[in-house]
């Protein structure tokens, strides 16, 4: 590939961005830990992330010429969040289905693994400065 | 696109209410007593409404132009009722409120009850005021992509 920032740093981008829709997320679900009828949202990425990169290389097709359509793995940067309301977690008697535990841990783990992520962008960032400035 | 700032206002639309409920316990705690009120009789335990609503944050989305995301709500107090139950008669026959009967109307407020309020009131606070935290540590980490 000849691209400077190839598909795992926009892979790591789009991780960013999905981790802060997350964070934001989880803010509105423990904001709202005491309203009757809110129903507690839950988020999913990692599965169209991992699709869009094409790690097991079993959903993409080769392409041969330059004019073929890139079938199966999508764009990194397409990938969309999917939001839904959280299945699980009794319902309280005022109908709102926040677990605040679970929404407190949720939120640890988000934050973790944005700074993983940003890591790995510095890690990456470091690497081609370290090539851009011969290894001075 | 989500940005740093919906989270930030989310949280802080939070805690904004918790205080809300919180100033509605004070004020039932302090007025546990108080047998007169401006619209007359005893004073009258009160309570906040709270409800979500989709966080909108521009004009277009204020003004119903454009739909907010769904997703992202924040939460708001949109009203603070006066609670219904009838007041406790005491029989107080000196007191300058009783009634002809002798009997004093006081507010129906019970203390355990407030008390527990206060403590969740508190907890839901902390709980905002982590997620802010965790948001804002994550936006100051976020400038230092490429030091």
């Amino acid at each position: 590939m000849s691209q400077l920032f190839d598909k795992t740093t926009s892979a790591l981008g789009t991780a960013l961005n999905m981790r802060l829709l997350k964070q934001n997320m989880i803010s509105s679900n423990i904001a709202n830990a005491e309203t009757p009828g809110y129903h507690a949202k839950k988020m999913d990425f990692e599965e169209a992330l991992g699709r869009a990169l094409d790690i097991d290389g079993l959903r993409g097709m080769s392409t041969s010429s330059g004019d073929h359509f890139a079938v199966g793995a999508g764009s990194v940067s397409k990938v969309r969040a999917d939001i839904y309301e959280n299945p699980e977690g009794a319902i309280n008697n005022d109908g709102n289905t926040v677990d605040l535990e679970r929404e407190m841990s949720s939120l640890t783990e988000n934050s973790i693994m944005y700074k993983a992520a940003l890591q790995l962008i510095n890690k990456k960032l470091a690497a081609i400065r370290y090539a851009a400035t011969e290894g001075r | 696109m989500s940005d740093f700032v919906t989270g930030f206002r989310i949280s802080s639309s939070g805690m904004a209410a918790q205080r809300m409920r919180m100033n509605t316990i004070s004020s039932n705690l302090a007025n546990i007593n108080t047998t007169r009120t401006p619209e007359g009789g005893p004073y009258r335990r009160k309570d906040v409404i709270l409800e979500s609503m989709p966080d909108s944050r521009n004009f277009g989305e204020i003004l119903g132009v454009n739909s907010p995301r769904a997703d992202m709500q924040r939460v708001q107090v949109t009203d603070v009722v006066s609670d219904r139950k009838a007041p406790l008669l005491k029989y107080e026959p000196d007191h300058p409120d009783a009634n002809a009967d002798g009997y004093v109307a006081y507010p129906n407020i019970n203390m355990m009850e407030e008390m527990t309020n206060m403590i969740q009131a508190t907890r839901s606070y902390e709980a905002n005021v982590q997620a802010l935290q965790a948001s804002k540590d994550m936006a100051l980490s976020s400038l230092e992509i490429g030091r």
